[in-house]
């Protein structure tokens, strides 16, 4: 019996560990694109994500998508149109503030603009995290769909031993991966992605080629908050949030790109799917306070042991 | 002949150090210009001037009568100037192919592309062989090629380049040398090349300039350049002796 | 201590008296108890932001989690107190212990770390602490009361005598700054964070200095943490170890100015009334506004005055100060700089040092990859000697000295300094043998006088303050530098920067110097004067290895050649033979060149 019960609990927490891994992975692939490729430090990616929360909740309760749309599909399309709403705000973001600290203004400089963005994004993470406080309350909230409390049930599998896989996340899972793989495809054959990586690659290259890099980082700063955001609300779809959610997931994030390798947003993908996979096994032995504290501790081992990552395509001369 | 790229008097100061003083030279259509000089004379100084990368404390650029001065470096491209930058400053991370699109982001290049890229394969077989590969990860003379055919996707009214030999082999040299003087003999493209090497720069070349400390020491056209001893003693530093 | 700090420690000394007095007096005629509290967080918050000063002001190493020793001090001390009924005048030195080792702890990994990972990861210690502090069921401690005999706890009755031991707190934090600013320690710690590897060519063990400056800074914080503790009487994990307690030190210090004794102070005088006014007025409807006021003050000042309002204020004030347009010392004229007229060439001596080479480098290689940067490379330099490297552009002339003096390792070969290998050792540690490096692009530090621009290296040296200042002031006058010693670093013109690169290196008291470019972007009479230095170091017995690209200076100034063309040596020898050799003259101008020439 004893056995049974840890298969099944070994089993669902791989499917867990998969599903949620995507979406980490989506929202890994957002600050893949700004740290990652941009080399933009930016401390206030769990606010992005925090903000796509909320985008997607306004959009069901408030805008309606909800009535419109029925509480079964509307928490997803809400994530989905949280993600333009959140790269309009990111570009502004971009264009008001992190432009100043950034890009061509401070490339080749001894630190690459990186103590300004650090403490600008500071900035901006405090006034969003304590503006959102002011303006939606400390109340966890969510965007839940009644799918969060049904599952696919697979098995028996063993003796009694069942995997249950919670229909919410795994539509959510489903479109963390349609998102990541639309990005990819922007990225890997349209001129505007060739463009953004070019100009993340060698932004004064990409000058002389005509390419405008400040519009081109504004863009890519955009793209990488809307897709953290899609993430952000497909996250509400199965747990309730806070306006202080962001800071348990920023080091995530951070781990899930640097294990990824930077510079490659495959690698961010596969790279939160791993922190994710972890952090669900890590469930079956850490109760839940301690399981973002083992995330912290591989944070730092990942940085320190192996800075380049796993995944990462070297683009150097062998 | 109409002068195509016309500089008076430019001057370019970083803090103290004056890098170009009062240079003054012009490009015609169809001309092979070469500005040579040795190290430190402020040659890749002039180009990022051109390009816009680095900005002028007095002076005047004029293509085809437009001031140069008033437009981004990144507008720039799109008039038909395309520059293909010392180190050559591949896209590392893109495939060779990506970076040849690059090249023709501006109209000018889009409009013509298959039969651009069809030339730029002709001229750079490797390329061709490579395309799919990351940039980075190609030999420097093989980067070359891609800075090269880079330039050219745009289908450029004048090609740039600034020290094109630097950092190759002397063979690889050479060969990078022939293939740009057929791009100038073929497909009649104005070239302003910019090296240390004087000799093979010189010869290909209707006229040259002589840099040395941000000056224009000695232009003509390239055998009395060539006759003219000042340059040996110009690069060999012996110009007081 | 530093040259020329009695004065100016005496004078922040005395402005610190002063304003602790007048603080204190004021404290007197505050009755609302509200006033009286923010009246005893500022000196408490800007101890916090002192300590954060250290290490990522001074230091420059940036930490967003200082919470992790703030937090520290205020658990040891409260539950020392309510476990072992231990006074807080005691718990909160033993808190300061704990922080200083906690400190110690974390900064042995972190500072394998650089710029934004340190920061990110700094930021993960307090929140592991807080999850795990969670887990344990910490809820909330409260500090016991004790009825009688409170003073011995810490505790008082009139809330007016928290501020004046908040206020003792500072004296003593901002007394430890001064010191730490005015001594060798604060210099390092500049050094280091405007150019870590300048300061470690200069002999500066960096790795050691940063966990100087972090335990420093941790016990200084945890001190903070503690009072804090008794003030409020109660702690809670996100109190102490939260988020908002690590950007409060962050934004203090940012705000009123980074690497100044008296920012953390201005900008927690300014900032926490702000807030935490803001927060008693509108903390109903607007509950975050302490952190939306923190956040904006961040960007604020950033984007306005990225140094914080000491520097911002008092530049302005120097500029009203000075008469507009205010000349730029002028160089003393050259026939008073130079010592003696050099020699004419003709009457040189042939120097014949054969028979003592200082430096051997024999087969020497580095690889990157395929490219081979340098390859099978031989010379020696003899003592007293000028050896000029030469070759075109991207020949591996920088890539050789890096190789010398540590900043990369070599594949195989050897380099020996007089016997000792240098091969294998820290940057600090080739310095420390003797060797002093100048870089192409000079590092100065702008706000600091050349004077101290150059003792950096006499530190590095391990000299004691006072040798270490006659160092200096001997460097100086070799370059001719003994006018300038007081300016500003920012204020010099190039030449003079590339002479205060030269006199930091001879501050540390070499046997062989390697000079890169040197003369890079000088005119010709200044070229002059640089050369005329150098030929007098010469003919002190200086030993010295000088890469340039300007010819004809190298000419007149080398013993002889060494050129290098692909990482390889093409030629040795006396500068006229090298010159007219065939194959550096096709390395320069290309066969062509040659086959014309012989046509």
């Amino acid at each position: 019996m004893g056995l049974e019960i840890l298969i099944e609990n070994v089993l669902n927490a791989l499917a867990a560990g998969i599903t949620i891994g995507c979406i980490y992975g989506l929202m890994c692939i957002g600050l893949g694109l700004i740290f990652g490729i941009m080399k933009v430090v930016n401390f206030a990616q769990g606010e992005l994500l925090m903000l796509g929360m909320f985008a997607s909740l306004y959009l069901v309760t408030g805008g309606g998508v909800l009535a419109f749309l029925g509480p079964f599909v509307g928490p997803f399309v809400g994530a989905i149109l949280a993600g333009p709403i959140v790269f309009v705000g990111g570009a502004l973001l971009h264009k008001a503030l992190i432009a100043r600290v950034s890009g061509l203004r401070t490339a080749g400089t001894l630190d690459e603009g990186h103590f300004g963005q650090l403490i600008v994004t500071l900035g901006i993470s405090l006034i969003l995290q304590n503006g959102g406080l002011i303006l939606f309350g400390s109340t966890p909230l969510t965007v839940r769909t009644p799918l969060a409390s049904r599952a696919f049930e697979i098995g028996p599998v063993y003796g009694d031993a069942t995997v249950f896989l919670n229909k919410a996340r795994l539509i959510a899972c489903a479109v963390a991966i349609i998102t990541a793989v639309g990005l990819w495809l922007l990225l890997e054959y349209t001129r505007l992605g060739k463009a953004l990586r070019a100009a993340a690659d060698n932004p004064t290259a990409a000058t002389y080629m005509g390419i405008d890099v400040e519009r081109a980082y504004r863009i890519a700063f955009g793209l990488g908050s809307g897709i953290t955001a899609i993430a952000g609300g497909l996250m509400a779809t199965y747990l309730s949030f806070s306006p202080f959610i962001g800071l348990d997931y920023v080091i995530i994030m951070y781990s899930g790109v640097v294990l990824g390798g930077m510079g490659s947003i495959l690698g961010a993908f596969w790279g939160g799917l791993t922190v994710g996979f972890v952090q669900q096994c890590s469930a079956l032995v850490l109760p839940p306070q301690l399981q973002n504290a083992a995330i912290f501790v591989v944070f730092l081992l990942i940085v320190m042991l192996r800075p380049q990552g796993l995944f990462g395509r070297s683009a150097e001369r062998a | 002949m109409t002068a195509l790229l016309e500089i008076e008097g430019l001057c370019v100061a970083y803090g103290g150090l004056r890098a170009l003083q009062d240079v003054s030279l012009s490009v015609a259509a169809g001309q092979f210009v070469t500005v040579v000089g040795p190290n430190g004379a402020g040659k890749s100084t002039l180009f990022k001037t051109i390009s816009g990368v680095v900005r002028p404390t007095a002076g005047r650029i004029r293509f085809q009568g437009n001031d140069l001065l008033a437009l981004s470096a990144s507008r720039r491209a799109h008039l038909g100037i395309a520059h293909v930058p010392e180190g050559r400053q591949v896209f590392k991370t893109l495939t060779v192919r990506e970076n040849l699109e690059m090249g023709a982001y501006p109209e000018s290049g889009r409009a013509q592309w298959t039969r651009t890229l069809e030339r730029i394969h002709t001229l750079f077989p490797v390329l061709a062989e490579r395309a799919t590969q990351l940039a980075g990860t190609l030999s420097g003379g093989e980067q070359q090629m891609v800075a090269i055919g880079r330039g050219l996707a745009s289908a450029p009214k004048v090609l740039m380049l600034d020290e094109p030999s630097m950092g190759l082999a002397p063979a690889v040299a050479d060969t990078i040398f022939e293939r740009i003087s057929q791009i100038h003999r073929e497909d009649g493209v104005t070239i302003l090349l910019v090296e240390q090497r004087a000799v093979e720069a010189l010869e290909l070349s209707d006229h040259g300039y002589v840099l040395e400390t941000g000056q224009v020491v000695l232009d003509g056209p390239y055998e009395t350049l060539l006759a003219d001893d000042r340059v040996r003693r110009s690069y060999l530093g012996l110009s007081d002796a | 201590m530093r040259q020329g700090a009695a004065p100016r420690l005496r004078r922040d000394l005395i402005a610190l008296a002063v304003l602790s007095a007048a603080y204190l007096a004021a404290t007197l005629f505050v009755t609302n108890s509200y006033y009286q509290l923010i009246l005893t967080l500022v000196p408490i918050w800007a101890v916090f932001g002192v300590g954060w000063n250290i290490l990522s002001g001074y230091g420059g190493q940036l930490s967003f989690g200082h919470a992790s020793f703030f937090g520290i001090g205020a658990y040891v001390t409260t539950l020392a107190l309510v476990y072992w009924d231990l006074t807080p005048w005691l718990g909160i030195p033993l808190g300061m212990i704990v922080g200083g080792v906690a400190a110690i702890l974390i900064g042995m990994p972190t500072f394998r770390l650089r710029g934004h990972y340190f920061a990110l990861s700094m930021l993960a210690y307090p929140l592991a602490i807080l999850y795990v502090l969670q887990y344990l069921g910490f809820q909330e401690v409260s500090l016991p009361m004790h009825r009688e005999n409170p003073a011995a706890y810490l505790e008082f009755t009139d809330p007016r005598l928290y501020t004046v031991v908040a206020v003792g707190l500072l004296i003593a934090g901002i007394v430890a700054c001064m010191l730490v600013e005015n001594s060798r320690f604060g210099l390092a710690l500049l050094a280091i964070r405007q150019n870590e590897l300048a300061a470690e060519a200069a002999g500066l063990n960096s790795w050691l200095w940063k966990m100087r400056a972090i335990t420093a800074s941790g016990v200084i914080a945890a001190a903070a943490g503690g009072l804090y503790a008794c003030v409020l009487l109660v702690v809670t994990p996100d109190s102490v170890f939260g988020m908002l307690v690590s950007a409060q030190a962050v934004v203090v210090t940012l705000f009123g100015g980074v690497a100044a004794v008296w920012g953390p102070v201005i900008g927690a005088a300014i900032l926490v009334p702000l807030a935490s006014t803001l927060n008693a007025e509108l903390g109903n409807i607007l509950p975050g506004i302490q952190g939306v006021v923190y956040g904006a003050a961040m960007i604020g000042i950033m984007l306005a005055a990225p140094e914080g309002l000491f520097w911002t204020v008092r530049d302005a004030v120097r500029q009203r100060r000075t008469p507009a347009a205010a000349p730029r010392p002028q160089p003393a004229p050259p026939s008073q700089v130079r010592a003696a007229p050099p020699p004419p060439a003709t009457a040189r001596p042939a120097r014949l040092h054969a028979d003592r080479p200082l430096l051997v480098v024999e087969n020497l290689s580095r690889a990157f990859g395929g490219l081979r940067a340098v390859s099978q490379v031989s010379f020696s330099v003899n003592a007293g000697e000028i050896l000029g490297i030469i070759g075109p552009n991207g020949a591996g002339k920088t890539t050789l000295f890096n190789l010398l003096n540590g900043v990369l390792s070599a594949d195989e070969g050897r380099a020996e300094l007089d016997g000792v290998s240098l091969r294998g050792r820290k940057v600090h540690q080739v310095a420390r043998l003797g060797v002093g490096r100048t870089f192409q692009v000079v590092r100065a530090f702008p706000r600091l006088p050349l004077r101290d621009n150059v003792i950096v290296a006499a530190y590095g040296a391990g000299l004691s303050d006072a040798a270490a200042i006659a160092a200096s002031e001997a460097a100086l006058a070799k370059v001719g530098l003994s006018a300038q010693a007081d300016l500003p670093a920012g204020q010099l013109t190039n030449k003079q920067l590339r002479l205060m690169e030269l006199a930091r290196a001879l501050a540390g008291q070499p046997r062989l110097l390697l000079l890169d470019e040197t003369l890079a972007g000088l005119g010709r009479d200044e070229c002059e004067d640089v050369l005329d230095v150098l030929a007098r170091l010469r003919d002190e017995g200086m030993t010295i290895v000088i890469i340039e690209h300007t010819m004809h200076a190298m000419m007149r100034i080398a013993d002889r050649f060494v050129v290098l063309d692909h990482g390889r040596v093409l030629a040795s020898g006396l500068p006229r033979q090298v010159v007219e050799d065939r194959s550096v003259i096709e390395a320069y101008l290309g066969k062509k060149w040659l086959a014309k020439q012989e046509a």
